[in-house]
């Protein structure tokens, strides 16, 4: 087989506007890894980001044609990927999500913290610690909204920047941040809380 | 600033978007009060944690089934494709063959025969290919159509006017 190297997402499109299959695997090649991730990330099941994945790459290669490059492509697959891995969401029962209402901050009348705050920065930073946590948070992912928990992979777990996050998702940037800033404070909440339990049980 | 508000604006404070007279406030509020300093900690530190997350590996059976999937599929695309393209080849050979022989036969219709009189005298290659056909013999076989006169025939006829019937009945 000829594995002629495409060097660039524009060589890839036009490759794949004339049905070549070599274009379709190094697409399949250059994004698959970040494409699965962030199914997972929305679907939290394996085979049905399996499942998404298939149905990105087939519109992918059936719609290259249609697409202007007015954004990056990755930028194009990753919105095919959201909304794929959205409407599979809506086709299923929800999985139960909590009212993030209830894990924001308070404050007095006069805008202080209530309480004190703990500062458990530094405890997190045990090796001991990290796989569990990653397990903690991804389970606390789980019970946010999709409006909260989308903006949240995007942004904050694959790390694009908001105005990148907007784009995807038709929001406005300010939209994306203030999505952003409640998902980080509930996970914050909730982080502190399995915390204080946590050393609660050591006592 | 209060404490409510600092809160607020921690994702622009971390982000360094923030603007210079604001930020100021921001770092002296946050100089004399700890629990907005814990807080600060705490959040930044539940963003950085979150990267972890990202799932970074894909199961090497799970890539290997999907891009056997992805791959087949794809294949079958490019095959309906090609049929497709195949189909339109041969649909278009005849639509330009009708149209020759009505043309040689004189039985276009009288629109038709302005504006393909008219192609033909500007166009200098199709024009030369139908003297070569146009001479009053009925063309029992109509000689084959070179794919450069097909193409520009094709075209002309693309361009025409819809519900223009090129043939008279």
């Amino acid at each position: 087989m000829p594995t002629e190297r495409v060097a660039d997402d524009n060589v890839l499109l036009e490759g794949l506007r004339h049905g070549s299959a070599e274009a379709a695997e190094t697409l399949f090649d250059r994004f698959h890894g970040r494409i699965y991730s962030l199914a997972m990330s929305i679907l939290k099941n394996e085979s049905d980001a399996e499942e998404a994945v298939q149905d990105v790459f087939l519109t992918v290669v059936r719609k290259a044609h249609t697409f202007k490059g007015n954004s990056a492509l990755y930028s194009w697959m990753y919105r095919i990927c959201v909304n794929t891995c959205l409407m599979r969401l809506r086709g299923k029962r929800r999985s139960e999500t909590v009212a993030i209402e209830d894990f924001m901050p308070v404050f007095t009348e006069d805008g202080m913290h209530t309480s004190l705050v703990d500062d458990w920065s530094k405890e997190v930073e045990r090796k001991a610690l990290e796989k569990e946590l990653g397990q903690v948070i991804q389970k606390f992912t789980e019970t946010l909204s999709e409006k909260y928990r989308v903006v949240f992979v995007l942004s904050d777990v694959e790390g694009l920047s908001n105005e990148e996050t907007a784009q995807i998702l038709g929001l406005t940037v300010p939209a994306v941040k203030s999505r952003l800033h409640r998902a980080r404070l509930y996970l914050r909440e909730r982080l502190t809380g399995y915390l204080r339990e946590g050393k609660m049980e050591k006592q | 600033m209060n404490c409510k508000e600092l809160v607020y604006l921690l994702g622009d404070y971390l982000e360094g978007t923030m603007e210079e007279p604001l930020r100021q406030e921001f770092s002296l509020h946050l100089e004399m009060c700890e629990p907005c300093m814990n807080f600060l900690r705490t959040y930044d530190t539940t963003r950085i944690l979150c990267r972890q997350i990202r799932c970074e590996e894909i199961p090497e059976e799970v890539r290997t089934r999907l891009k056997a999937f992805v791959m087949e599929k794809v294949r079958e695309h490019n095959r309906d494709i090609e049929k497709y393209v195949e189909k339109a080849a041969i649909e278009r050979r005849e639509q330009v063959s009708t149209l020759l022989r009505a043309y040689a036969a004189n039985r276009l219709s009288p629109m038709m025969a302005v504006l393909f009189q008219t192609h033909n005298d500007r166009c200098e290659t199709c024009g030369a290919f139908l003297r070569s056909i146009d001479g009053g013999k009925s063309l029992v076989e109509m000689p084959k159509v070179p794919p450069d006169i097909e193409e520009h025939i094709a075209e002309f006829l693309e361009a025409l006017p819809p519900g223009e019937a090129p043939t008279l009945s």
